[in-house]
């Protein structure tokens, strides 16, 4: 659907306020520090790019994902679902919203064992836990609490027409990396589509040397916020800078606040209530 | 995923069934699922229990769909309709997913009429020689807000693919009284093998009768210019109250776009296309076949111009010209929705009105419940055999008599198995051929009544 933005749900519900995600993210906060939260962010944000390329989506695809993965966890803590179930089911949402065919169940499991295993074994040693019903009904809760807005805006089809109008097609192929690097940020739940195609293109003409003042000068934009856009762009290079992922992240998940599968009670009970599941596996297995 | 998560949030949800009173009251289904005709429970405060809150009057349209979890084309009719406000297309209230049994249900505005029903209505008083007395502009009045709501869709580049009477839904009394909805957009259904077989979810016909002859003919891509063929389709079967490309419904479960008993349906009403009316026909996929299978002369007599006269809808009217620019064969020359509503018929009096009924009384009754135990009843494959059976013997002497050249197919058992009702695009009572049906005894069509 291209239809008309400002009168999207992205454009009237989807388009936060810092604040808000500062005071969403409050629980989370007592749990990782802010930075270590981002990274949490960039290395899922990575994951859903990878999983998305092995199952060969295209890039509005996979950046749809992304988009979802942030709106549920803008709402909810990370504790709610673990991202790396979440990751997955915003692929599969996705995939079926934008109509690119549907991913088997069998074929999304697959591919999560197989990047899991040869992409991230650094942070997941172990292999991937999760298995089809858990994905079904995790996209149930996804759906619910994105409040069913499913239709996502990307700056990928501003960018194209811009540059076209710029007359400058060469931009191109940089301000689409830094879009793609964009969505390592919060930057699409606060700014339109539109902003950040322009940030990235301003940002693409700067580092090639090309001469667009004119032009940005002629357009009636909000020249604030794409400075805005920039400068989270250009911290999150900086971090990149010093970060070493495969070296950090073990440690962060390790950290990352956890779903609890069981009702918080005293340990007490919660083990008895392991032993008679126990039993009840047995007394199925006689059964059967 | 996290236990006290789950249970918070399904403490906060609200289920379907606690707010809405829908059991016995079904009035329809079909491949898309069960439709309800709903309405909203009596609750109570949860701060004063002894303060009862009336439940709204208000009537809706809660559908649920078929299969459980989310299928494709759910997961676009519910983006999609999420996004979409205009006044003449549906509009989706509200989702509820049920976590337990995973289903989906959607919650509309409910519209008590649709043109399957009303068109149906006509057909009968026709035959029983019994005047409907309607507006002078209704059926003006019907095109024109299908073609707002269709041009609305299209300017957001998403194209209906199912566009056909039982589509088109019209508003009862209220606020929004005589206002066209249109509903149930084929999304993605068409494009993706559904869960189980179309043919399998009885009394539902696939129907071919508003299919462009591109599709016919193998086109690989719905276009803006499908939809407005079949728009066509419908404003002609609103003038004559007959299908203008009625065809017997077999072969349902092929896969193959190529149907020849549908294009030589068209081509008796339109006559078969000359290579400079339609040039790119050549590049039709199934072209080849068509070259095999048809010849021009056997339909050197007909046209719409003939068809239409039958009907007393004359050549020179403005209907008549609007009529064969949205019937263009080549979907390049057919009208956009744009050109279709600046067309001067309908700034012909008598205009067009928002409501379509123009403040007269509804002759329409309203829609009923559909039992349970009927729809059992249908679903019993016996009994349905039983009237395959029956049916192929009754299609074997009539193809016996007949001319026609397609005789030899067994009709398909679901014809009949619609009899009882429901807002299904089948025409089960029908009479007869195709052949005979084209000669009309009398016509108290709509635009005729006064």
């Amino acid at each position: 659907m291209a239809g008309n933005f400002w009168q999207s749900s992205h454009c009237q519900q989807w388009l936060l306020d810092p604040s808000d995600l500062v005071r969403e993210r409050q629980v989370d906060f007592a749990v990782v520090t802010e930075e270590d939260y981002q990274k949490l962010f960039i290395f899922f944000s990575n994951f859903i790019q990878v999983l998305g390329e092995h199952l060969k989506l295209k890039q509005q695809v996979i950046a749809t994902a992304t988009v979802y993965f942030k709106r549920f966890y803008a709402r909810n803590s990370l504790k709610c679902i673990d991202p790396l179930l979440l990751a997955p089911t915003c692929i599969l949402l996705a995939s079926k919203v934008e109509e690119f065919g549907v991913i088997s169940n069998n074929r999304l499991i697959t591919t999560c064992q197989s990047v899991v295993k040869s992409k991230f074994s650094y942070a997941y040693p172990q292999e991937f836990p999760y298995r089809a019903n858990h994905i079904l009904e995790c996209e149930f809760y996804l759906l619910e609490n994105m409040d069913c807005c499913l239709v996502v805006y990307q700056p990928y089809r501003p960018l194209v027409q811009f540059v076209q109008d710029i007359g400058q097609e060469d931009l191109l192929g940089l301000s689409w990396k830094i879009v793609n690097d964009s969505l390592r940020t919060d930057i699409s739940l606060l700014y339109p589509p539109y902003q950040i195609a322009l940030a990235a293109m301003q940002m693409a003409c700067v580092v090639l040397q090309k001469d667009g003042k004119n032009w940005f000068a002629e357009i009636a934009v909000d020249t604030d916020k794409i400075q805005e856009i920039t400068r989270q762009i250009l911290a999150l290079y900086d971090l990149y800078k010093t970060y070493d992922e495969k070296k950090e992240i073990q440690g962060l998940l390790a950290k990352m606040p956890k779903p609890k599968s069981q009702p918080s009670r005293p340990p007490s009970s919660a083990q008895s209530q392991d032993g008679i599941q126990g039993t009840n596996d047995q007394s199925m297995g006689v059964n059967n | 995923m996290d236990y006290d998560f789950k249970v918070r949030t399904s403490v906060e949800r609200t289920k379907v069934e606690d707010l809405f009173e829908y059991e016995g009251r079904k009035i329809g289904r079909g491949t898309y699922g069960h439709v309800y005709k709903a309405k909203r429970k009596e609750t109570f405060a949860t701060s004063d229990i002894n303060k009862l809150i009336s439940a709204d009057q208000k009537e809706y349209a809660l559908k649920q769909i078929e299969g459980t979890g989310l299928s494709m084309s759910a997961c676009r009719e519910i983006a999609l309709l999420r996004e979409l406000k205009h006044p003449n297309v549906i509009n989706l209230q509200r989702v509820f997913l049920s976590h337990t049994d995973r289903k989906v249900w959607l919650l509309f505005d409910y519209a008590e009429h649709d043109l399957w029903h009303i068109i149906k209505f006509h057909r009968a008083a026709k035959a029983n020689k019994k005047a409907v007395y309607t507006p002078k502009a209704m059926v003006k009045s019907l095109l024109y807000q299908i073609l707002d709501g269709i041009h609305y869709l299209h300017s957001n580049w998403i194209l209906h693919r199912d566009l056909k009477p039982a589509n088109i839904l019209v508003m009862g009394e209220g606020i929004e009284r005589g206002r066209v909805k249109i509903a149930d957009m084929g999304f993605a259904r068409l494009f993706n093998s559904p869960l189980k077989p179309l043919a399998d979810l009885d009394p539902v016909v696939v129907t071919f009768w508003y299919r462009a002859p591109e599709l016919l003919l193998g086109a690989r891509h719905y276009t803006k210019a499908i939809d407005i063929w079949a728009i066509g389709c419908i404003f002609a079967e609103l003038l004559t109250s007959e299908p203008i490309f009625h065809c017997r419904q077999e072969d349902i479960k092929t896969s193959n776009p190529y149907h020849h008993d549908q294009l030589d349906r068209i081509f008796n009403v339109m006559g078969f296309p000359h290579d400079k009316d339609w040039e790119d026909i050549k590049k039709m996929p199934e072209h080849p076949t068509l070259l095999k299978d048809f010849k021009r002369n056997n339909y050197q007599t007909c046209s719409l111009m003939k068809y239409m006269d039958r009907y007393k809808i004359k050549a020179d009217t403005k209907a008549f010209h609007l009529l064969s620019k949205l019937l263009m064969m080549d979907p390049t020359k057919r009208f956009t929705s744009e050109a279709a509503m600046a067309d001067p018929y309908f700034q012909e009096d008598p205009l067009p009105t928002s409501d379509v009924f123009a403040g007269c009384p509804i002759p329409y009754p309203k829609r009923e419940f559909l039992s349970d135990e009927e729809q059992d009843d249908k679903s019993d494959s016996s009994k349905q055999q039983q009237q395959q059976q029956q049916q192929q013997q009754q299609h074997a002497s009539q193809s016996g008599s007949s001319n026609h050249s397609h005789g030899h197919h067994p009709q398909h058992p679901v014809q009949q198995n619609n009899m009882q009702g429901g807002m299904h695009p089948n025409y089960s009572n029908h009479p007869g051929h195709p052949q005979q049906q084209s000669h009309p005894q009398q016509n108290n069509s709509f635009n005729q009544r006064f």
